[in-house]
């Protein structure tokens, strides 16, 4: 499996594209810079919504007052990360393709998203089940689930650079 | 003590041995970065948050003080977090990082973004009741979010070429 995205790796690293944005000094790590600022208002929204749905912050706004303010910003902030990696893996394919820990990244987000959609989704069906003291069972899981998914993503995404050599 | 003989004092210390990775803590860094990260993605996104109310651009439903009062609990318990793992990150070179430029730019970004947060809350911000909602905020409170803003990401692009030049 490796040997197939190293392949495609080394086609890429190949193309014009990549050679120029490998030579533009400038252009990685002001993507990658991008990218931190984008991981902090997704990470800050998902922070926020799934302490309160914990029961672990302050009262203020509802969960779905929470819910409609935050999640359109952490989609807006997902497709600057989107573009940002876009542009991090076509300058250093071979870092991210060899590395496991890439792969794992993307199930790992693949995964949060489904689960924010459905959560987002519910949420403004019914809010008033969900503004309740007593939100529905699968509140706290929910929370959790996405604190932990959030969290290993940005593991995997600084472990990339610390494991892709060992895979080399 | 002179400043190279502390930092350097720093650097011996077993701790600092450990985040170099020596005697098999090779993990340590790693995992106290990725630390890091987290603190700083909460601290920047919990004050870009109050920021942009401030700039008048976003979630102007909400009163300022009643989105800063929820919000900054996360913002100081997050930069308690940045800094201890800073501290730590810091002493594995800290002689290296003391002199390094990106390094200096950040806390430079940083001291600035804490003059601007003290001239606001002790200025404009004594009077808030009167604009919580008012739409758009006073001058004073605009100014101070966009630069605000500037900064912290000033604070991220600097801490973020530390690593590139280091």
């Amino acid at each position: 499996m490796l040997r197939i995205t190293h392949h495609w790796a080394n086609w890429i690293a190949s193309t014009a594209l990549s050679g120029w944005l490998q030579n533009e000094a400038w252009v990685v790590p002001t993507s990658q810079s991008i990218h931190i600022v984008s991981v902090s208002v997704v990470f800050c929204c998902a922070v926020m919504i799934d302490l309160r749905l914990l029961g672990l912050s302050a009262s203020g706004r509802s969960v779905s007052q929470l819910v409609d303010t935050l999640v359109p910003w952490m989609y807006r902030a997902l497709v600057v990360l989107l573009l940002t990696g876009l542009v991090q893996t076509v300058a250093e394919p071979v870092r991210q393709f060899v590395a496991p820990v890439f792969w794992w990244k993307m199930l790992l987000i693949i995964g949060v998203l489904a689960l924010t959609v459905c959560f987002a989704r519910a949420v403004r069906r019914n809010a008033a089940k969900w503004d309740t003291p007593t939100r529905p069972a699968g509140a706290k899981w929910f929370a959790l689930i996405s604190l932990g998914l959030w969290a290993g993503i940005i593991f995997c995404g600084r472990f990339i650079g610390y494991t892709w050599e060992l895979y080399l | 003590m002179s400043m190279p003989g502390f930092l350097l004092a720093a650097e011996h210390t077993p701790v600092a041995a450990a985040m170099r990775g020596e005697l098999g803590w090779e993990w340590l860094f790693p995992i106290v970065e990725t630390l890091h990260v987290i603190s700083l993605a909460m601290v920047f996104g919990s004050i870009v948050m109050v920021d942009l109310r401030l700039a008048g651009a976003t979630s102007r439903n909400s009163a300022v003080s009643r989105l800063s009062g929820e919000v900054l609990p996360y913002t100081w318990g997050a930069f308690i977090c940045a800094v201890v793992t800073g501290a730590l990150l810091f002493v594995s070179k800290a002689h290296v990082y003391f002199f390094n430029l990106q390094f200096q730019l950040k806390f430079l970004c940083m001291f600035l973004a804490g003059v601007n947060m003290a001239v606001f809350h002790f200025g404009a911000y004594r009077q808030v009741l009167v604009w919580d909602e008012r739409h758009p905020p006073p001058r004073a409170a605009r100014l101070a979010g966009a630069l605000s803003i500037a900064l912290w990401i000033g604070v991220i692009f600097f801490g973020r070429w530390i690593g590139f030049t280091t």
